[in-house]
């Protein structure tokens, strides 16, 4: 019988975290591939497993990596508009 | 040599949401300007599952907890799969022992991306009872 590989991570905390975080395309595709892990594992097909929890921590960390962008360029510009006099800090 | 990296990560992951906490119990996201709007609503004018989660934080935060939730009930899925994380490390650590993680439960999985999908949509319907979704 062929040994049973160790169940990869779905991620599924970091997935709802990043959705939650708006930046909702790449959470929501990170939560669908953290559902196609244990799919995946249950029937048998580790390497679609493995696959699917390596995309699912990809997707998630994009899209904080996103939001960390975002937040930054925000806050770059409320800096700006604040110097400028054209908001009340 | 990882064990330090580790430690070093966890102490920034520590300060940094504690700052945000702060900042987010300080400060009201609703009444002030310097908090970012949600990228998706600026631009489609459609509220994302995320969308009042900031409010939401606040709101906690401050005790009004029924109040923050209505805002985005998300942040309830969240905290019951965090908690729920927790005590399996904590029983795995204290006991030694695997437990069925219902998080690996495809059926479990899938109900929680169905749900959030669902939630997208119904938030973003402009009649009465969907109102109350609304962010």
């Amino acid at each position: 019988m062929e040994q049973k590989p160790e169940r990869p991570k779905n991620y599924l905390a970091l997935a709802i975290i990043s959705t939650i975080a708006c930046c909702m395309p790449l959470g929501i595709v990170s939560i669908i591939y953290s559902t196609k892990v244990d799919t995946a594992y249950n029937d048998g097909n580790y390497a679609l497993a493995e696959s699917s929890s390596k995309k699912a921590k990809n997707w998630g960390i994009a899209s904080m990596v996103a939001i960390g962008v975002i937040l930054i360029l925000y806050v770059i510009i409320m800096l700006i508009a604040v110097a400028a006099g054209a908001i009340d800090a | 040599m990882p064990k330090k990296q580790t430690i070093l990560l966890i102490v920034i992951l520590v300060l940094a949401i504690s700052s945000l906490l702060a900042l987010y119990f300080l400060y009201n996201p609703a009444t002030n300007t310097f908090f970012p709007k949600c990228v998706f609503y600026t631009t489609t004018n459609l509220y994302c599952p995320g969308c009042g989660s900031q409010r939401a934080i606040h709101n906690i935060l401050k005790g009004n907890i029924l109040n923050g939730i209505r805002h985005n009930i998300l942040i309830v899925l969240l905290f019951l799969v965090l908690t729920y994380k927790a005590i399996l490390f904590i029983l795995k650590l204290l006991l030694k022992k695997e437990y069925n993680n219902l998080l690996n439960n495809p059926i479990v999985t899938k109900s929680i991306l169905v749900f959030v999908l669902a939630y997208w949509i119904l938030r973003n319907i402009s009649s009465y009872p969907f109102t109350l979704l609304a962010p």
